[in-house]
């Protein structure tokens, strides 16, 4: 971020590593900017704690609790030392009058969640079919990654680990680790060290439309 | 500068799935939004009225339409492109405002349609919810993190259903964060084993104001002021609750928001006349005004409390000190 954001130095706060920023179900009244260092965003579904997503530096988290009352939808842990800026609804007329941007970036972000959401909510609307949830994870994922090179290449490589496709597909590293095994028999897909390839994207496009219309 | 184009009647603006970059407004005309319910696949159709944006979310979020804009009678539309949208509304501040809360509304809806279909159906009260996270990573032997979600629990539901279990939880989990290695960092040991032996019947007020006085050694000023607030508004213990008062006039002052804290410190002499920290209130009300750069004042308390203090006491030897700060600068 390369705004000067000095002039909000009386709203920095730090964390050290490890410290728990809030948790879900809490009421929220704050929201925050990362100046420096990561945060995870974390969920415990059953008795698993899930990584929702790992935020760097210029990114905002909690900026739902700004508009709403309504509880955290998820915990923010500090994965290494922290400086944050901390605005809540009193001070948040200040950041708009000192960095409209800042809040105009916040309204991106939230078109960009929203589709994020409609998107995970299509994956995860195809219930018990699981071969489904997994291709259109991957399709997700192709649609977030910008292309360059060969517009004919209908390969795809995906630097994404199993947990992060069991992840989006709302299942569990086995379940996920069968369905790759199917592609894989299914010559769809190959696993190696570190990534998974797709070899023709377009067939799981085509598997993905089938099911929708189903 | 945005473009003004013409639509006939029945001429598509974009069809879903389009790429888009462009933002638009319907000055005069009428345009359907079509689009499908995720859910029902339900058809929705929408009508923008006139001086009304659309296709804002998806220029914005660089994602596909998700709504096909058809024109039902001849309409004047103005285009904008990303950059130029970007300029009329951060001149225009409360568009923004306004958009921000549909698109949290609809986030947030959003958010609840995908919890519902990961869930099943568990749905935990609020509560419940956050004593659970607690509880998990206790069970997991992640002791700060379990330290942290506890303490918060006890002191947004002091009077909880599940206040003795977390206390207890609490107090076990923060000896875990002293004893245990692996724990990143153990910042939150020393003020937490301070109220170790207190357990259950001293609550949550004695542990929410010791992790808070801890956390205004290690300068978190503001973590502190919300915790010392969250005392004050709970007022089941009226001693903590006095003391969190004066606490929260402090944190103020560091937190360099004198007017704030002036205003707090001063409720608190009104109020509490006979305040054990009668005179440090003083002290930090010269000091807020001290910072306002308002000598004269910052001088009348100083010299108030020098009155009052006798020569020895800790609070007189600040003052002093802070007195000819102020020589020195004047």
């Amino acid at each position: 971020m390369t705004m000067d954001l000095s002039i909000f130095n009386r709203f920095a706060i730090t964390k050290k590593g490890g410290d728990i920023i809030f948790c879900e179900y809490e009421p929220g009244d704050a929201f925050y900017l990362i100046q420096s260092g990561q945060v995870k965003i974390v969920k415990i579904v059953g008795e698993l704690e899930k990584t929702l997503d790992i935020l760097n530096p210029g990114e905002f988290f909690g900026e739902m609790a700004l508009l709403e009352e309504a509880p955290r939808s998820a915990t923010t842990i500090a994965l290494t030392d922290l400086k944050l800026l901390e605005f809540n609804r009193a001070n948040f007329e200040v950041l708009m009058q000192g960095q409209p941007q800042i809040v105009l970036n916040l309204l991106k972000l939230f078109s960009k969640r929203i589709y994020d959401q409609k998107r995970r909510f299509m994956i995860l609307n195809f219930g018990d079919d699981h071969q489904a949830r997994v291709a259109d994870v991957f399709l997700m994922l192709e649609e977030n990654q910008t292309r360059t090179g060969d517009a004919e290449d209908v390969t795809r490589v995906f630097a994404n680990s199993i947990e992060d496709i069991a992840n989006w597909a709302g299942l569990s590293v086995q379940k996920v680790t069968e369905v790759l095994k199917q592609f894989v028999n299914q010559r769809r897909v190959e696993l190696h060290q570190g990534k998974i390839v797709v070899k023709n994207i377009n067939d799981f496009t085509r598997l993905v439309k089938s099911k929708r219309q189903e | 500068m945005p473009k003004a184009t013409q639509y006939k009647t029945n001429s598509v603006i974009f069809f879903q799935g389009d790429a888009g970059d462009k933002i638009f407004i319907l000055k005069a005309g009428k345009v359907l939004l079509k689009s499908n319910d995720i859910e029902t696949k339900e058809e929705i159709n929408e009508l923008v009225a006139a001086g009304e944006f659309f296709g804002v979310k998806s220029a914005l979020g660089r994602y596909p339409r998700d709504e096909t804009a058809r024109v039902l009678a001849d309409s004047d539309v103005l285009v904008f492109t990303v950059p130029e949208f970007e300029q009329l509304v951060l001149s225009n501040t409360r568009i923004i405002m306004k958009m921000l809360k549909v698109f949290s509304n609809q986030l947030r809806r959003m958010v609840s349609k995908v919890q519902n279909l990961m869930s099943k159906g568990v749905n935990k009260d609020a509560e419940a919810g956050l004593f659970g996270i607690g509880e998990y990573y206790y069970n997991n032997h992640r002791y700060k993190q379990a330290q942290h979600a506890l303490t918060r629990y006890l002191a947004h539901y002091p009077n909880g259903k599940f206040q003795s279990q977390a206390s207890d939880l609490a107090g076990k989990a923060s000896q875990g964060v002293g004893g245990s290695p692996s724990d990143e960092s153990a910042s939150m040991a020393s003020g937490s084993n301070l109220e170790a032996p207190s357990g259950v019947a001293a609550g949550a007020d004695a542990k929410g104001f010791l992790e808070a006085v801890a956390l205004v050694t290690q300068e978190k000023y503001l973590d502190a002021f919300k915790i010392f607030q969250k005392i004050v508004s709970t007022n089941s213990d009226p001693d903590h609750a006095a003391q969190a008062e004066f606490e929260m006039g402090r944190c103020l002052v560091f937190l360099t928001q004198f007017d704030e804290a002036i205003k707090q410190l001063t409720g608190l002499i009104t109020k509490y006349p006979k305040h054990p920290d009668l005179k440090d209130a003083l002290f930090f009300i010269g000091k807020a005004y001290q910072g306002k750069g308002d000598a004269t004042w910052a001088k009348n308390f100083f010299n108030k409390i020098l009155s009052l203090a006798s020569e020895d006491e800790p609070v007189s030897v600040k003052t002093r000190k802070a007195l000819k700060e102020l020589e020195a600068k004047a």
